[in-house]
């Protein structure tokens, strides 16, 4: 049937920019990784060296620090997130003029640019003039003068702040979504059989938002592997090296010390890490809908 | 009963507080940018508002004119190249049960998956050989690769929204595969088309790693051009804000007019 | 119009065989319905006629002429769905006019073309509203309207009416059958009601399971059933089959003793039509048992005995009355029919 060409066709322009925009920049990452590629000083790619840059990552200290932040910050923040947007979407879920209001309010930090929320949390936490770290001062004195950005835990605490404000209530949505997908009539059969309000939500209603917790879970801890903005725009990546993300570090191997070798072997990593949470992500759902058939 | 009305305000307490942490950082940059320098760095509400921040962003040496030009034809391009050949082939991922098209739907999402600064690094040394680099058509193609593949999953979940009948029925009444898609696809999937070109512009608009990589001085786009109110003198905060404002305006009010869809945009992820 | 012939044809889904060696022909100008319950294949094998299902092997003929490779668009069919299949973004009458208008019929021609068939189904005052601002039988005359505007070779329809209310489901039911009769296009119809088969078909095809089990005029089917499956699908209340043996020209069962025409065996259903059957006194009575439950339909009293757990149904008159639980006797209505079946093969016998 002529259906079925036209059914690649169709595919052909959207392909086409795949192609070129992701699969062949990552086919070039691949082969840069396995070369030394010092751009300050060689103008074309250098010799191979095998595994070089892999083995070189494992044994240097910024790479392990890197990867010690950004597993702080990715759990912090998937936790903080999942738990503030599931319990946001079991207010927001009744209906009300307020809870309307909330959820138009809630569009709007997914539409802020992460660069603009760094800078603005940066100017909000800064110790002499900033509106939070000054209003924090005022109430608890204790708190007065801390150097919020210049300690490195607080630094840490205040980057995983502006991501889940970024995120939390995209994935309040998400959560509504999936809440709308649970039927009402198993909930309401719970209620009558006389379950608590604890009951029914742990009882039935959990269980059924299993597969997009699951969901938001993983898109979560993408996104935060992936964060890079607000590292630079709050942090630097500082105070010393306490915010060097995997992805910020890369950045820096790549473009304040032009090594485009080792950047190309980092980056790769990077991507191995989110391939096998995503596989890791698939397996689970499958046996999640396996077990929610049977 | 007592109990009862106890949980009721406290559900709207909350709510009423998660609105302003919401808000709030939003207000004080938007209170901040029509602050006089010296008001700027103190914290009372109590001041006279001026538009001379925005007056100083948009002049010499800033020229935010340039940025907001930049940021507005980058990110339409951008939509208007990756929509349509993503609706094309969303419509195909959602309609039609051919050889190999899960394999291909996974290869698409799976670049989702892939880091930005993967991608950066490849096009900013093909971009260099090929001078081009600090141009809009270098944002252009890198943004391509990041959008593309979310509006086409995007789209995809808006048209298997939509039942089959109508379009066999055209089919039926004597209309190709061609003129379905012309008369009957296109209308029934705009409002979903419109939803996923506002994300993607939003997407696009507000991206910073490619521009910051990629650009210095002719193609900088609006969330790069905020780092360049750091400067020796400290960071300018009122002008930090005022150009805020500039990023935030045209995307809020994006955001809001197609608020219904927007949700609905969001939510279709995690049902299926 | 055309006649319609299906020759071995067969849809797979992977290892799902969905319909068997389809043999079927469908007369020019006749109205056939394809019955069963659902996932029996009927809705399958209409949409391999309308094009929109590939067909995995076999021949498909209008007039002679084989259409397996032709898109739906040039096979000139016409087609009623479930859900309408309405363009919630044109008004009623470019609903109707998307037919004409896709074969380059002028504007002119094709308002005056969309205004009569409109008038035919009473839509004429909503032209120019939006599927959405109608009721379900409105859509519904929409959808049967488009169909109609022009005058295609074959018409489909699948479940049209299922999704309208009962009362009018009947109404809708008399204005296909005269529309039919007008036109005179060779039709299919799908439905999983019996009441609409009978009423509208000049031949049914009962299907199960991917087969037709019985292609026979409704008058046939309901009165020489091919089956224990035709016969259990086709009335209603449904006929009773009863579980026994034949021995010395009776048909023996709990509670039952007939005399039938038919060599002795064991693993014999028999089946009788509740409609069949006539009150009479218990102590004489063939059949017997105790009254479980009595339901009044308006025309008549539907009575069921039991007796040792299997029930029988008869439809008594209307001012029938009787205490639960009292004994009760049934006989068959003098020249009622009875029809054996085999319990294993699910086959008729016949005498």
């Amino acid at each position: 049937m002529r259906d079925r060409s036209l059914a690649y066709v169709l595919l052909v322009p959207a392909f086409l920019i795949v192609l070129a925009t992701t699969l062949y920049p990552l086919a070039y990452s691949l082969v840069t990784a396995f070369r030394e590629w010092d751009l300050t000083k060689q103008r074309r790619p250098g010799e191979f060296v095998g595994v070089d840059n892999f083995v070189h990552a494992f044994s240097e200290p910024g790479f392990q620090n890197s990867i010690w932040i950004t597993t702080i910050f990715v759990i912090t923040s998937v936790i903080l997130t999942l738990l503030i947007a599931m319990s946001l979407a079991l207010l927001l879920r009744r209906e009300g003029r307020l809870h309307t209001f909330t959820r138009i309010i809630l569009i709007l930090p997914f539409a802020m640019s992460p660069a603009l929320i760094g800078v603005s949390y940066r100017f909000m936490f800064n110790p002499e003039f900033g509106v939070i770290a000054k209003g924090l001062g005022a109430v608890f004195p204790s708190l007065e003068g801390v150097p919020w950005l210049a300690s490195p835990d607080l630094a840490m605490a205040i980057l995983v702040l502006t991501d889940v404000w970024h995120w939390a209530p995209y994935m309040t949505f998400m959560c509504l979504g999936g809440l709308a997908s649970v039927p009402r009539e198993t909930e309401e059969a719970a209620r009558i059989d006389g379950a608590s309000s604890w009951r029914v939500f742990f009882g039935v209603v959990l269980p059924q938002m299993k597969g997009v917790l699951l969901v938001i879970a993983v898109l979560k801890t993408i996104f935060a592997l992936k964060m890079f903005d607000q590292v630079v725009t709050l942090t630097g990546g500082g105070p010393g090296t306490s915010t060097e993300t995997l992805a910020f570090f890369i950045f820096n191997v790549g473009f304040k010390w032009y090594d485009m070798g080792y950047a190309s072997a980092l980056a790769w990593i990077l991507t191995a890490i989110m391939m096998l949470i995503s596989i890791w992500y698939v397996r689970m759902l499958l046996s999640e809908r396996k077990m929610a058939t049977a | 009963m007592n109990r009862k009305r106890i949980y009721w305000w406290g559900e709207r307490a909350v709510l009423v507080l998660v609105s302003c942490i919401v808000l709030f950082p939003i207000l004080w940059m938007f209170l901040t940018a029509f602050k006089r320098p010296k008001d700027a760095y103190s914290l009372s509400l109590d001041f006279s508002p001026t538009l001379s921040n925005f007056v100083t962003v948009f002049s010499d040496p800033w020229n935010l004119g340039d940025m907001v030009l930049n940021s507005a034809i980058v990110a339409s391009v951008t939509v208007l190249i990756a929509v349509p050949c993503a609706s094309l082939a969303a419509y195909s991922f959602s309609r039609f049960r051919v050889r190999g098209r899960k394999f291909l739907f996974f290869l698409i999402l799976s670049t989702q998956f892939i880091p930005a600064v993967v991608i950066v690094l490849p096009f900013f040394l093909m971009f260099r050989t090929l001078g081009l680099l600090d141009t809009r058509i270098a944002l252009i193609v890198v943004n391509l690769a990041i959008v593309t593949p979310f509006v086409i999953w995007m789209i995809k979940g808006f048209i298997d929204a939509i039942p089959t009948d109508s379009e066999e029925a055209a089919m039926i009444d004597g209309a190709s595969r061609l003129r379905v898609i012309k008369d009957i696809v296109l209308p029934m999937a705009a409002p979903g088309i419109l939803t996923s070109s506002i994300f993607c512009f939003i997407l696009t608009w507000n991206e910073f790693l490619f521009a910051l990589i990629l650009t210095r001085r002719d193609a900088v786009t609006l969330p790069v051009g905020l780092v360049s109110f750091r400067t020796e003198r400290g960071d300018l905060w009122e002008l930090m804000s005022a150009a805020g404002v500039m990023i935030t305006v045209p995307i809020f009010i994006m955001a809001l007019l197609i608020q219904k869809h927007f949700t609905r945009g969001m939510t279709a992820g995690a049902v299926k | 119009m055309a006649e319609v012939q299906l020759v071995d044809v067969e849809k797979r889904y992977g290892d799902f065989l969905a319909v068997t060696r389809q043999n079927l022909t469908i007369k020019d100008g006749e109205f056939l319905v394809l019955l069963g319950p659902s996932g029996c294949g009927k809705t399958t094998t209409m949409r391999m006629i309308a094009g929109l299902e590939e067909i995995t092997a076999g021949n498909l003929l209008f007039a002679g002429e084989r259409v397996n490779d032709k898109a739906p668009k040039d096979r000139d069919i016409a087609m009623v769905f479930q859900n309408y299949g309405l363009y919630p973004h044109m008004t009623v009458a470019d609903n109707i006019g998307y037919p004409l208008k896709l074969r380059g019929v002028d504007r002119k021609t094709r308002t005056a073309r969309v205004q009569e068939t409109a008038e035919k189904v009473e839509l004429g005052a909503l032209l120019k509203r939006r599927p959405s601002e109608l009721s379900g039988g409105q859509r519904q005359r929409v959808a049967l309207a488009r169909a109609i505007v022009r005058t295609p070779k074959i018409f489909l329809m699948d479940e049209p009416l299922s999704n309208l209310d009962a009362k009018l489901r009947v109404t809708m039911r008399a204005e296909l059958k005269h529309l039919h009769h007008e036109l005179g296009v060779t039709t299919v119809y799908v439905t999983h009601d019996q009441m609409e088969a009978m009423t509208l078909a000049h031949r049914v095809a009962v299907m199960r399971e991917g087969r037709i089990v019985q292609l026979d005029t409704p008058k046939n089917i309901y009165s020489e059933p091919a089956d224990l499956f035709v016969a259990s699908f086709i009335g209603s209340p449904p006929m009773n089959l009863i579980d026994g043996r034949i021995s010395g020209g009776r048909f023996e069962a709990p509670g039952v003793s007939l005399p039938v025409e038919a060599t002795d065996r064991d693993k014999v259903v028999m089946g009788i039509r509740p409609e069949d059957l006539e009150l009479t006194d218990p102590a004489s009575a063939p059949i017997s048992g105790r009254v479980y439950a009595l339901e009044l339909t308006g025309d008549s009293t539907l009575v069921t005995l039991r007796e040792q757990g299997s029930s029988i149904c008869a439809r008594g008159p209307a001012d029938f009355e009787a205490a639960i639980n009292t004994s009760c006797g049934l006989a068959p209505k003098p020249g009622a029919r009875t029809h054996l079946f085999d319990k294993d093969s699910g086959q008729r016998i016949d005498a």
